[in-house]
């Protein structure tokens, strides 16, 4: 589709336009790391903007998986989900998007759509943005994701040193610059977004060289029971569970339900695989009783029964898991090996 | 918009003492819960919380729909101070029924240990109710002791049935007692159907499937003909909170029927 330009003074007029109406979280720079943060004209520094740098710290999945939220009522039900104000993520990254990929399979295609997740998602306007700099958590070119976004939003902006080239992916994103005073990009301009790609591929290629097993869903089956390996892999591992609350990807989830008054309120909050209670069943027999088994299963979730079922990785790369890691362990020296 | 989470208002109608700790509780829901034989349903226990349980009644009784139910922890503890009157919540029928159809024209082999026996009586309800479309049916139920088993009146009615056939045991027999005593495998020692062509269908505590189903391959019967109900912890039953992962398969959405064939890669699949 179209690619126009937008020149840096410019910015902030668009921002403010599309803030209109949407609760607008953009990239910032908060101390030495990006995070999301709500678009607020009168105490914006453009120059925190981090769009170039890569995805923020937590992933865009709170936004529409909420952490925390009331499901439903008794006796008096609870059919509709509260009205919001929606939302407009401007520079969502790659692996964002494998998480989204991940949930729209997990909570839409499935015989019970939820509907808390599937309004916030259609009410949600998604602009991606380039990753020019990944950095040395990134693995997304292991995972079969690029450090930069081709579909599955509605823009997506790669920033040049004088301004914005938008490229239009949908026809959502082209009511989002029509009114503007938006130039076509030129073909140089292109190019060096094209340029700046190649170059960030290049530095993933050169920071994570070697591709995974491409059998992997087979090699982690056939470990299954090499104690050995996982108690290696997990000897660090002190169960904080920081890194699945942090995965953009993972979708667990438990309902609980609280006496309010006479009535019931059912709550839904994300849940842990890795918690000891986690599959403990009535009367008090455990599955993964022991926390091996428990470390197992997120490795048979993402990288074995996620591609098998789905065609893909239940992992973007992103390496949040282990930058929130108290061990330090890294996944991708964990399924490198194998 | 149809909210998945939201329970049925649900009527306790009647309350009946199976065992010292197992119930079967009448229930009657606001709205129809179309369950077939197999399937299951999340029952909220206002204030408490909810479990998944299988409906025990026949699927063909539409009204009311019996559950059978062991305390065991909490929220089945709370379960228990209910009374005629009281208001439950369900949300269902979730899961896959047992595939009746595929039974048709085979003898079915069915094997349960103490509460198991509760989803194998609305499985049995279906088959007696279309009894000339199935071969012969045999039950094999065990219980701890005569006092823990259920259905004690409807199984001498079911003895009655011609192409029944029904054979109990009791791990230890601390009253007069007539019948085995023993595991429900020393049930099994013969197996009076042509394994080959029939079905088989497990029901009750992880020890007992798989002490059954060993019985049961040695027997000859194929994986594929093993029917198993598998218990996995499970929150949402909607195929999304992935709790009751088992393998590859969400036990909510792909079972809780599962056959041996399905799972027999699956390390420890009983727990
Ligand atoms: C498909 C299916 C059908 C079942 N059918 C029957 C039946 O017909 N009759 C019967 O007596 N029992 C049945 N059970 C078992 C029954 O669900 C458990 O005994 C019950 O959940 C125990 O709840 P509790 O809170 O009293 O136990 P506790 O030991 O106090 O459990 C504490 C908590 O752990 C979680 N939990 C424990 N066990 C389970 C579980 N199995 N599934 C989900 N969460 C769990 C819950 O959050 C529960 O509140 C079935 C289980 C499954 C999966
Ligand atoms: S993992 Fe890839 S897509 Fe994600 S921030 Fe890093 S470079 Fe960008
Ligand atoms: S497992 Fe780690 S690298 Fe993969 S998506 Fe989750 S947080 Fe990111
Ligand atoms: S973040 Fe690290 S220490 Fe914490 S649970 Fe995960 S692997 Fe274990
Ligand atoms: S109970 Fe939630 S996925 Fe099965």
């Amino acid at each position: 589709m179209t690619i126009h330009f937008l020149p840096n003074e410019r910015r902030i007029n668009w921002l403010t336009r599309l803030a209109g109406g949407h609760n607008l979280f953009l990239p910032f720079k908060v101390n030495s790391s990006v995070h999301w943060v709500r678009f607020d004209k009168g105490n914006f520094d453009i120059n925190a903007l981090a769009l170039k740098e890569i995805r923020a710290a937590e992933p865009i999945k709170p936004f529409l998986f909420s952490p925390r939220e009331r499901v439903a009522l008794f006796p008096e039900p609870l059919e509709e989900p509260a009205a919001e104000t929606p939302a407009l993520l401007f520079g969502v990254k790659g692996c964002d998007l494998r998480g989204l990929a991940v949930h729209k399979i997990m909570f839409q295609e499935g015989e019970f759509a939820d509907p808390f997740y599937s309004k916030r998602l259609k009410e949600t306007i998604l602009i991606g943005a380039d990753c020019p700099e990944p950095k040395d958590s990134c693995f997304c070119n292991l995972v079969g994701l690029k450090p930069y976004v081709v579909e599955g939003v509605d823009l997506v902006v790669s920033v040049i040193d004088e301004g914005w080239l938008v490229e239009v992916l949908s026809e959502k994103g082209a009511k989002l610059i029509a009114g503007e005073d938006w130039r076509p990009a030129s073909e140089n301009q292109i190019d060096k977004r094209n340029a700046q790609r190649q170059e960030a591929e290049a530095v993933l290629q050169r920071r994570n060289p070697k591709p995974l097993n491409p059998n992997l869903p087979q090699a982690i089956a056939e470990k299954t029971n090499d104690d050995k390996f996982w108690a290696e892999a997990a000897q660090d591992c002190v169960e904080c569970f920081g890194c699945l609350m942090t995965c953009p990807t993972c979708f667990c989830f438990l309902l609980y339900d609280q006496a309010k008054g006479d009535k019931v309120e059912r709550t839904r909050v994300w849940d842990a695989c890795y918690m000891a209670m986690y599959a403990r069943v009535g009367g008090g027999a455990n599955p993964r009783a022991k926390f091996l088994k428990r470390f197992i299963n997120r490795f048979h979730c993402k990288f074995m029964h996620g591609k098998n079922l789905h065609g893909f990785y239940f992992c973007s790369g992103c390496g949040r898991c282990f930058t929130a890691c108290m061990g330090k362990i890294d996944i991708r020296n964990i399924i490198g090996r194998l | 918009m149809k909210n998945p989470y939201q329970p049925i208002p649900t009527k306790i109608l009647n309350v009946i003492e199976e065992t010292p700790n197992i119930r079967t509780f009448v229930l009657k829901p606001e709205q129809e819960i179309p369950f077939l034989a197999g399937q299951f349903v999340e029952l909220t226990i206002p204030g408490f919380g909810e479990a998944p349980f299988t409906p025990s009644s026949s699927h063909f009784e539409r009204e009311v729909l019996e559950m059978t139910i062991m305390r065991v922890g909490r929220a089945t503890g709370a379960l228990f101070t209910k009374k005629p009157g009281d208001l439950l919540g369900i949300r269902g029928p979730y899961g896959r029924p047992y595939p009746l159809q595929e039974f048709e024209g085979r003898d079915i082999y069915i094997v349960g240990g103490g509460v198991g026996l509760a989803p194998l009586r609305a499985l049995l309800l279906a088959l007696v109710h279309d009894i000339n479309k199935y071969g012969r049916i045999f039950l094999r139920y065990g219980a701890r002791t005569p006092k823990d088993i259920v259905y004690k009146k409807q199984l001498k009615e079911w003895e009655k049935i011609k192409k029944v056939d029904i054979e109990l045991s009791v791990d230890s027999a601390d009253e007069p007692w007539e019948r085995k005593v023993g595991v429900v495998t020393c049930l099994m020692d013969e197996i009076p159907c042509d394994v080959k062509k029939s079905v088989a269908v497990v029901c009750g505590p992880p020890i007992m499937m798989k002490f059954v189903t060993k019985k049961l391959l040695d027997a000859g019967f194929p994986g594929k003909s093993i029917y198993l109900s598998m218990e996995m912890n499970m929150s949402c039953g909607l195929g999304q909170c992935g709790h009751c992962r088992l393998g590859p398969y969400f036990t909510c959405k792909d079972g809780p029927v599962l056959t041996w064939e399905q799972i027999k890669d699956i390390e420890e699949p009983f727990l």
